[in-house]
């Protein structure tokens, strides 16, 4: 009983301030939790900038004299500069374009008045489920296809595989129904006086769409682009099996070549995950609570 | 305004180009891919109707048993540890005050980084003379070879793989409830603890019926997400030692695209399309109950 009026003091805002000792127990549990998760990074970080032989001599502690040749080998040699190149390149493409193409969509499923909407909704839905491996092969195939019949046809310039073009496309199409399932909630919660009202003033359905829904759905096009743009800037089977050119290749493909059991110069390879990964930890950083909540908001729909 | 929302060419403006990508990028591809799994089809030989041999072929083979084992493996541990640790940490942040944002930000931090690049680096924490070892090394012991032991039933390498992924992706399982935990209402929590219930009963009695349907969508999450799983195993231990820590996508990509057995690949695809509609269906019916009103 008496733990029981310790709880209700505790939600009484004038006690807030008391920290009791399972509070203490908590925060040193998370601290030791925290630092599972920033030790790893930590500890590559601070050997990336080792030399080759101080990895064994003296693993763990701070380099001797800090030098970026290991980044700057791994950034011009293994070619993780013209590969973070390539992937801003496809995720922004497929990212404008999916936004785009899915938040119209989303608006002719809410808000246009046709037979099939929520057919068409269950359609783009189902996509959900897909895993991506299922479609490999396939794609593959066809835009092999595509490319040789082309090639037949005297366009010799045309390539379909082996260009980031292929990257976009399925990209592009697998970000579809997380975009349209969330913007169709967003459009069908506006008010429909909003609507009708913009029609009265004269403007036509393009307007109404780009100059009125579009922009009021920011939040959600904001949600959306984050989560497609994170799960195509870390996708890896697709750019592995697509692109085979060295210079088109996207950054965790370049990566997983570069870094492997047989390169025998560690220090390098560190240099080149490090450089994998620190332009997310710094976006991260800048604006980690929208983010997380952004992420959440649109896993909590999907 | 009725008349312009009918209108048949803005229909066709707003869904044709969705419509078409999805059914020429993801439709007809799944289909060709079922009929890709009735065929015999290599890079030198169009596909050709063979009826249900890949299939019979799969199943003796050894790998793709393996591969399936390890999956399935990979599902239940995914599913069990991040509902477990999840709800745990949630319960945990949402007792703090200070630091919630630190604490919750630090340990989603890895859920957006390349599981490419974490897997590399986990490959070198626990590869034979750097990273774990070196350490254990001071203290005198000799560590194991934590990426190519081929001991037990559900072999080292795999349980070092599985509670890689755990700490990756236990975040968003985290979140996921965080939100959920931090929609019920003050008066229900407080109505708890005036009829007598301590932080505990509280929890078990009044949170965790109210989140259960949440419970349904990040199990649904992370059961297709560990039957995807792909970047985090082939950059650790490629399948190795021996196939022995080989999935279905791992198995699919070496099958598919170094042997290039297309037909061979379809059919290992097909399975893994049915495991992740059956997995989903199943957790929605077995978990989803009725939802509370909050």
């Amino acid at each position: 009983m008496s733990s029981s009026k310790n709880e209700v003091a505790a939600l009484d805002p004038s006690s807030k301030k008391k920290v009791t000792p399972i509070q203490v127990l908590i925060y040193v549990f998370l601290s030791v939790i925290a630092i599972t998760y920033l030790l790893p990074l930590l500890w590559v970080f601070n050997v990336s900038f080792k030399s080759k032989w101080e990895i064994f001599s003296a693993p763990f502690s701070l380099p001797k004299e800090i030098t970026f040749g290991n980044y700057t080998f791994a950034w011009n040699k293994a070619h993780l500069g013209q590969a973070t190149l390539n992937s801003f390149i496809v995720c922004v493409v497929a990212l404008i374009l999916g936004m785009l193409i899915g938040s119209m969509a989303a608006f002719g499923i809410s808000r246009l008045k046709w037979k099939g909407s929520k057919l068409a909704m269950t359609y783009f839905l189902t996509g959900m489920m897909i895993p991506i491996h299922c479609v490999l092969i396939p794609l593959f195939t066809r835009f092999a296809k595509i490319t040789q019949f082309m090639n037949d046809q005297g366009f010799e310039n045309f390539h379909l595989t082996n260009s980031l073009t292929s990257l976009v496309l399925p990209y592009l199409t697998f970000s579809l129904p997380i975009t349209i399932f969330i913007m169709e909630g967003f459009f069908s919660s506006m008010p429909n006086e909003l609507i009708e009202c913009a029609c009265m003033e004269g403007a036509n359905i393009f307007q109404i769409f780009f100059k009125i829904c579009l922009p009021l759905g920011r939040t959600g096009l904001f949600v959306t682009g984050l989560m497609t743009f994170i799960g195509n800037w870390n996708e890896l089977l697709l750019a592995m099996v697509f692109i085979s050119d060295e210079t088109k290749k996207t950054l965790p493909v370049s990566l997983s070549k570069f870094v492997g059991p047989y390169n025998t110069n560690y220090t390098q390879m560190f240099a080149a995950i490090m450089i994998a990964v620190i332009p997310t930890i710094i976006v991260y950083c800048a604006f980690s609570n929208k983010i997380v909540d952004g992420l959440t908001a649109g896993a909590v729909k999907g | 305004m009725d008349k312009m929302l009918r209108n048949k060419k803005a229909i066709a403006f707003f869904m044709l180009p969705a419509f078409l990508l999805f059914t020429l990028v993801l439709f007809v591809p799944i289909v060709q891919s079922v009929y890709y799994s009735f065929c015999e089809y290599s890079v030198l030989k169009p596909p050709k109707y063979i009826g249900l041999d890949n299939y019979k072929a799969i199943l003796s083979d050894k790998t793709f048993v393996i591969a399936l084992k390890n999956s399935m493996f990979f599902l239940v541990f995914s599913c069990v540890s991040q509902l477990i640790l999840g709800l745990f940490y949630a319960a945990l942040l949402t007792n703090i005050e200070k630091g919630r944002n630190l604490f919750k930000n630090i340990i989603y931090l890895p859920c957006v980084l390349s599981s490419a690049a974490l897997g590399l680096l986990w490959m070198f924490i626990f590869s034979p003379q750097l990273g774990i070892n070196q350490l254990l090394e001071k203290i005198g012991i000799e560590g194991p070879m934590w990426l190519s032991d081929t001991k037990g039933a559900i072999i080292l390498p795999m349980w070092v793989i599985a509670f890689v992924a755990l700490w990756q992706y236990v975040g968003q399982s985290m979140m996921l409830y965080m939100a959920q935990i931090s929609g019920i209402s003050k008066s229900l929590m407080e109505a708890s603890y005036i009829d007598g219930c301590t932080k505990p009963m509280t929890f078990r009695y009044v949170t965790l019926p109210l989140i259960k349907p949440m419970v349904a969508t990040a199990m649904s999450l992370n059961a297709i997400g560990s039957l995807k799983f792909f970047d985090l195993i082939f950059n650790m231990t490629e399948g190795g030692p021996n196939h022995k820590t080989e999935v279905l996508a791992t198995h699919l990509y070496q099958q598919g695209f170094k042997y290039s057995k297309y037909g061979y690949a379809s059919a290992i695809g097909v399975v893994l399309l049915i495991l992740c509609l059956a997995v989903t269906l199943f957790i929605n019916k077995v978990v989803k109950t009725e939802q509370y009103e909050m």
